[in-house]
């Protein structure tokens, strides 16, 4: 058993919990944060997609004691009054049908335009082809992450003002 | 009404699906639940000898251990259960019939308890022969896995007929016979023939399958994930001898079906180790024993076509074996559905099907989306093709003659209507600019080039439940709520906010206000289940009806209020007022209230009315047509067998699309799943063993397998039915595929997947034809 701090959505918790926890499982038991989600358990199918300082990680492979120090986000962190602007895309776009792999996807998402701001559709697939949906909802997801890189693109500061 | 603005529509309940709050099956708990697990079967058919549990009940945190000899001498239950015949025992009881057969449940206050008393359980068993292939268990002399000529073996459950063969495994003989076979291949003048084979494959639903199961008292309260609640409590009521009004069964969204969570599945584990202990209990199963519980059957067929020498399709014989694994589930359905499905949407004159379900000691098989109809194509529509190239016809024209018209009789004796085949193909061929030299035979130098394109066709007709019953209901109360109470499940077709908008588009008060709850058999009114591509359909049907029952109920009760006649009264926005005098404008409630009522409701009950003779295997095979039809262009790598799918077009017959956005992502995501079909779906077994059972070795299509360029058309018509669109077109992919390769290659692939091992032989075997 350890004892330690995790930092999610923005909130410090102290917990203690045994070395062998997954970070998906401390998240959805300990937590309640059901957005994210197993499938596979072997960090194939990103449905326990996590932001891990802004990166997406397969939170079923990491184990929850090498999250500390670092910034955990989940679905549920997203939206404050308001949906975050990929999240609105994903509405908008109806990227989604059963939406299980949904927050997942969004997350993934977001590393990819904070990454790559303007992608193009193979830079799109390249990128969540980790993350998998069985309802086949990629066309309107790469609809949406287009919708979304483009609001995102347009809400940016113009550099030289 | 449909091609309107009004029908793109978000879904109702977008905030939550996009911030994680849809709680699905496996989230839900209970307080003081306990927690399942089985020991499963190593053996794919062997004696239990004996069973020693000792060491595992001694493991603090395990509550109760059973086995199906504990169920057995519980003479207060009956232990078998399934949708057409009764032959699953809820634990094997004397034998094992499949690798995974669950054969002792342990019940624990944790997961990681129940797991650890799993490795403390140990199981003698005696070895039998196992049968793993659909055409060898089907003869006479393999080694019988059920005695089908026992009496209590047939259920009562189906709505048709079944005849098993005697002696054999073959638990569903469907056969059908129209005109005279021998006769139709005589008059003749080309034919063709094949055999075909289609492998095990699994739904893969991201979220796997979970129940949670209590008894108060005499009732039996669970929360299961199922498509099908109402068919489950029959056979829970079967079970514990119970009315079914004892058994509630909730459900809550699902995070994917496909046909895996229909019919009974966890319930009877949990329920009975649910009524042992007393307390609530859960049973869910992990990914790799998803690919253990049920599958999609494998297909072997022999098909044979008769032709006019001017392409009339005058005789048509099939001889299908369906692999229905262990227990039936409802593979003697499946095996019928294929029979009449392997005609395919054409006249034919002579036609003759046998088509077997047959028992495998493999885990069972039962509904997958494309319903039998993805087997049968793969060797339908790959033959038409082929007599094709051998008359000299374009496969588009050749399809176009024989193709189904409003009018025509089925071979099952019906007669169609509303028949859109043939616009459904010119619109798939249309998009891959089918034209001439697409289907002519083509010649290579005896190297082939590096690279070759082609394109393929394919048409099919899908039947969807008949006979099937939906009612739906919907409340107004003195508040101004609005529920609507039907049970189709959510398993990601958006079916929630789509029959929302069936109501809304009869009362006409906004779908984001009209409350759709988690269906509860308690509480909401019957539905068969959610399955077939039935339920926009039926459930829309059942909607759109009693909305209209509660709106006149409305429109009586306005009349009076406002001392006009109902002609005179208009819905709008939730509110009601005299026509053209927006100051009588008043809420909905307000009705309600002035008449002292707290509530008013509409009811509903649709029916469909069909069925099969289970003699001749004719009568009403489906109320009206699932129809399709796809153009696809290929590239083939003929250094690796890879295959691009660069154009894949599905035109789909709608008849009327309820929510734009939602139709395109079903139809797309059923023309991935056959792209999976097509290349690299497959279940592998050894010796009766499953060896594929994660998701990294059992690949399901991701970003990268989308065609490079797919499109479709949703056909829609005025004053047409509503048509389930959710399956029509997986089964049209993997053929079209297929005969895309034989017009590359002139060779013809017959087992699925396409590897590219199977491609790059093909390829040989076109290069040494060509030297």
């Amino acid at each position: 058993m350890k004892t330690l701090t995790l930092n999610i959505n923005g909130k410090d918790e102290r917990l203690e919990l045994p070395v062998t926890a997954t970070l998906l499982e401390v998240l959805r038991s300990r937590f309640d944060l059901h957005g994210a989600r197993q499938t596979c358990g072997i960090g194939i199918c990103g449905a326990c997609t996590v932001l891990i300082d802004g990166e997406a990680m397969s939170s079923c492979l990491m184990l929850a004691v090498m999250a500390e120090g670092k910034t955990i986000e989940t679905i549920e962190g997203l939206a404050g009054d308001t949906l975050d602007p990929v999240q609105t895309a994903f509405v908008e776009e109806m990227g989604f049908q059963c939406s299980y792999c949904t927050p997942g996807m969004i997350l993934a998402s977001k590393a990819l335009l904070k990454e790559n701001p303007d992608p193009s559709v193979l830079d799109i697939k390249e990128y969540l082809a980790g993350n998998l949906c069985r309802c086949g909802s990629y066309q309107k997801i790469i609809s949406a992450v287009q919708l979304a890189a483009k609001t995102l693109q347009s809400e940016q500061p113009l550099v030289n003002k | 009404m449909s091609l309107t603005a009004k029908n793109r529509v978000p879904m109702a309940d977008s905030w939550e699906r996009v911030t994680g709050h849809i709680a699905y099956s496996e989230d839900q708990k209970t307080a003081g639940m306990l927690h399942c697990k089985v020991v499963r079967s190593p053996y794919a058919h062997a004696r239990i000898l004996e069973i020693d549990t000792s060491e595992a009940k001694a493991l603090s945190g395990v509550i109760t251990i059973l086995t199906g000899q504990d169920l057995l001498a519980d003479k207060s239950m009956n232990p078998y259960y399934g949708p057409q015949i009764k032959d699953q025992p809820i634990l094997a009881i004397d034998r094992v019939r499949f690798v995974g057969d669950p054969v002792v449940a342990v019940v624990a206050t944790s997961v990681d308890i129940a797991a650890k008393a799993l490795n403390l359980i140990y199981v003698d068993y005696e070895e039998l022969d196992a049968s793993f292939n659909e055409v060898e268990a089907a003869q006479q002399g393999a080694t019988l896995i059920h005695d089908v000529s026992h009496k209590d073996f047939l259920g009562s459950n189906a709505y048709f007929g079944i005849r098993p063969i005697p002696n054999t495994n073959v638990c569903n003989h469907y056969q059908m016979r129209h005109g005279d076979i021998e006769a139709g291949f005589s008059q003749a003048d080309v034919i063709v023939e094949g055999e075909f084979s289609t492998p095990t494959a699994a739904h893969v639903p991201m979220e796997g399958h979970a129940v949670i199961a209590q008894f108060e008292g005499e009732h039996l309260r669970l929360m299961s994930g199922t498509q099908s609640p109402f068919t489950v409590r029959n056979d829970l009521a079967g079970v514990f001898n119970l009315d079914p009004e004892q058994i509630s069964i909730t459900v809550p969204r699902l995070g994917g079906g496909f046909g895996s969570k229909l019919f009974t599945r966890l319930e009877p584990i949990a329920a009975i180790m649910a009524k042992v202990t007393q307390k609530p209990v859960r049973f869910a199963l992990e990914r790799d024993e998803e690919f253990l519980t049920i599958n999609r059957h494998p297909v072997s067929s022999k098909m044979k076509l008769g032709f006019k020498q001017d392409g009339t399709l005058v005789a048509k014989q099939a001889e299908l074996y369906y692999g229905t694994g262990a227990y039936a589930d409802c593979g003697p359905n499946v095996a019928l559905k294929g029979g009449y499905g392997s005609i395919g949407p054409y006249r034919i004159e002579h036609f003759a099907v046998d088509s077997y379900c047959v028992y495998t000691n493999l885990p069972p098989n039962g509904a997958y989306r494309g319903y039998a109809v993805t087997q049968v194509a793969w060797a339908s529509e790959a033959l038409m093709d082929d007599a094709a190239k051998k008359l000299g016809i374009d496969p588009l024209e050749l399809r176009l003659k024989n193709i189904l018209h409003s009018g025509d009789t089925f071979p099952t004796g019906e007669v169609m209507h509303d028949a859109q085949y043939e616009r459904c193909l010119k619109l798939a061929a249309n998009a891959v600019n089918w034209q001439e030299e697409d289907w002519q035979a083509r010649s290579y130098p005896a190297d082939l080039p590096d690279t070759i394109r082609a394109k393929g066709l394919a048409v099919i007709l899908k039947g969807t439940t008949t006979p099937s019953r939906s009612e739906a209901a919907i409340d107004l109360d003195a508040q101004g709520n609005v529920v609507l109470h039907m049970a189709t499940i959510d398993i990601g077709q958006g079916c929630r906010t789509a029959m929302a908008q069936c109501a809304s588009d009869v009362l006409d008060i906004p779908y984001d206000e009209i409350k759709v709850l988690d269906p509860d058999t308690a509480i909401t009114p019957f539905d068969n289940r959610t399955s077939s591509s039935r339920s926009a359909y039926m459930m829309g049907g059942a909607v759109t009806h009693a909305s209209s029952n509660l709106k006149h109920k409305l429109l009586d009760l306005a009349a009076e209020y406002f001392e006009v006649s109902k002609t005179d009264l208009e819905l709008s926005e939730g509110f009601i007022q005299v026509k053209g005098v927006p100051a009588t404008k008043k809420p909905l409630s307000e009705l309600l209230k002035h008449n002292k009522l707290d509530k008013l409701s509409g009811n509903a009950n649709y029916e469909n009315e069909g069925g099969l003779d289970p003699e001749t295997g004719r009568g009403i095979a489906s109320s009206h047509w699932h129809q399709g039809a796809v153009g696809v262009e290929i590239e083939i790598d003929t250094g690796t067998g890879f295959i691009r799918v660069l154009k894949c077009h599905p035109a789909i017959y709608a008849g009327r699309v309820i929510n734009q956005q939602a139709a395109e992502l079903q139809t797309d995501g059923s023309t991935i799943m056959g792209i999976g079909s097509s290349f690299f779906e497959e279940v592998v077994f050894s010796d009766g063993m499953v060896m594929n059972s994660n998701l990294s070795d059992y690949m399901i299509p991701s970003f990268l397998d989308l065609p490079e360029d797919l499109s479709h058309d949703l056909i829609e018509l005025p004053n047409a039915e509503i048509h389930g669109l959710g399956e029509t077109s997986l089964p049209l992919i993997p053929v079209a595929i297929g005969n895309a390769i034989a017009n590359a290659l002139g060779v013809r692939v017959t087992d699925l997947p396409l590897t590219p091992e199977r491609v790059l032989r093909a390829v040989r075997e076109a290069q040494g034809k060509n030297r």
